[in-house]
């Protein structure tokens, strides 16, 4: 993919789980590099679905999805890895590992990328300070709230400097300074270039982020 | 605060998880039957080669009493052309008693005078160039028509066959022992997997190759299986040693034969030591092929 290219082109897309009915239909979407935007709707609507679309974990039932220039549907399984480490994905249950600590879980992503912890420590200590944890960074995840689980969970996501960010409720367990502070973090990666889209149902972050809203209503994408 | 930085990083794998623990005491148990079966077939095989070759070492030449025989004249007769015979090392008369002590467990105590008790003549023969029997026999029968030979032949078989029988058996149970611990291990091992199914996921969904989800599980696993295998032949070589103590200096061929597990000859001790070392090894490799395949399984499952 050139650098310019679309970063996620999702043309006429349907999803649906086995043999049930389309979660998403007819789904068009083109984000490019440093977009952002904000995937609205209600419970049921499809957000999660579509994210899991875009993070790789499921594959349309018809239509195209490119990702990077890259239709999903043809990719074969030893290129998923490399795709997927372009991605920083902020799960709506965080998926930490209880079994490690939070250093080594927002470390994880680079640990799987083969990186040794002398050359991150430093800059994952620098990001679980940013997002207010580094007092617990040896902490296991079952011993933190809700709020500093989101705060580990987006830590992990952008700790890869990814070029898409994929959020799915990123500020919905945080009191509003944290979510405030988290929003930064995230618009700074937006302004070095890296394309957004976040979940939520929370009005005030998308005024506050002055972003473009996409609202889904029963499988379908409208422009908000 | 420790500092996170300049600790080892923890398996990406939980070791201590339950269906992981649950892994590692079947191992052990598992390990630990197939040592004892191990043992039980080196014990069995020590303990018959012990009696045989007891039973081949001697063979006892048996005169019969009958009147207006002169016994004494007899025995030494018997006595000349056995020490004569090529293959015998040694050839004893056994005095009158002997013969009544062997009757006592039939008839009590009996006065030696009153019963036409047979007289023994022990003969120690080279076990390895035997005298001719049929000759020794032919000749006996020719110049002390009321000797006979007994070469303990047909005890020597029997036990063989005794001794067989154990053996199979042995070997039967290490079997069903080998292949009980395979099934088991297997669906451990599938267990392990399916509670590191959420891992696998994020780690692939992070983008880890495969090949670095691998390389994480073989470790998990190969630590389990060696400690686990190596607990089983510990616990295994303590209950030889047991048996050993027990035995104490009894000179029986069972006894010996437990002595000998832990002190066998050189070579015995090699193909001995060799089979037990094999048990951790293979239930390590069986765990590690499993877990491979049920990951390789999981992976070809996720999208």
């Amino acid at each position: 993919m050139s650098e310019g290219g679309n970063v996620i082109e999702l043309q006429s897309v349907a999803l649906r789980y086995g043999t049930g009915p389309e979660i998403l239909r007819d789904v068009n979407l083109t984000l490019q590099r440093g977009d952002l935007r904000f995937l609205t709707g209600a419970s049921g609507a499809g957000k999660s679905s579509l994210l899991r679309l875009l993070f790789l974990a499921l594959k349309p039932s018809r239509g195209n999805a490119l990702l990077f220039g890259r239709n999903v549907n043809n990719l074969a399984i030893s290129e998923l890895p490399l795709l997927r480490r372009r991605l920083g994905v902020v799960f709506q249950d965080f998926r930490l590992l209880d079994h490690l600590s939070i250093f080594e879980n927002v470390a994880l992503p680079l640990r799987a990328m083969g990186q040794k912890p002398a050359a991150y420590s430093h800059d994952v200590l620098d990001l679980l300070d940013w997002v207010g944890l580094k007092g617990r960074a040896t902490d296991r995840p079952d011993t933190l709230s809700g709020g500093e689980k989101q705060r580990a969970a987006i830590a992990r996501a952008v700790v890869t400097k990814p070029d898409l960010i994929l959020a799915d409720e990123p500020t919905g367990n945080v009191d509003p300074a944290m979510g405030k502070r988290l929003l930064r973090l995230i618009l700074e990666l937006n302004r070095q270039g890296t394309t957004v889209l976040l979940a939520t149902h929370d009005e005030q972050l998308i005024q506050q982020a002055h972003g473009k809203a996409l609202h889904l209503e029963s499988g379908s994408l409208k422009a908000a | 605060m420790l500092d996170p930085a300049l600790e080892k990083p923890s398996p990406v794998f939980p070791h201590g998880a339950a269906p992981l623990r649950s892994l590692t005491i079947t191992m052990a148990v598992m390990c630990y039957l197939a040592c004892l079966a191990i043992g039980a077939l080196v014990l069995i095989n020590q303990a018959a080669s012990a009696w045989t070759q007891g039973i081949s070492r001697e063979v006892t030449v048996q005169i019969r009493q009958r009147s207006g025989a002169d016994m004494e004249q007899e025995l030494a007769q018997a006595l000349t052309i056995l020490k004569a015979a090529p293959g015998v090392v040694a050839a004893e008369a056994l005095d009158k008693s002997a013969g009544a002590k062997l009757l006592e467990p039939w008839l009590g105590k009996v006065p030696l005078d009153e019963l036409p008790v047979p007289r023994l003549i022990r003969v120690t023969i080279n076990e390895t160039s035997p005298p001719d029997y049929k000759a020794l026999e032919k000749q006996l029968a020719k110049q002390v028509p009321d000797a006979s030979l007994d070469t303990h032949r047909r005890w020597q078989a029997e036990l063989s066959r005794m001794a067989h029988a154990l053996s199979l058996l042995a070997v039967f149970v290490l079997g069903l022992i080998s292949l009980a611990s395979v099934m088991l291990v297997v669906f451990a091992a599938r267990a392990v997997l399916e509670s590191n199914r959420g891992t696998v996921e994020v780690l692939a969904l992070m983008g880890a190759q495969n090949k670095f989800i691998s390389r994480q599980n073989d470790r998990q696993f190969l630590a389990t299986g060696l400690i686990a295998g190596f607990a089983g032949l510990i616990a295994g070589l303590i209950t030889f040693a047991g048996l050993f103590y027990l035995g104490g200096s009894s000179t029986d061929a069972m006894a010996e034969a437990g002595r000998s597990l832990v002190f066998a000859p050189a070579a015995v001790e090699l193909r001995v030591g060799a089979a037990l070392v094999l048990v951790p090894i293979a239930a390590t490799l069986i765990a590690l092929w499993t877990s491979r395949i049920t990951l390789s399984r999981m992976l070809r499952s996720m999208p």
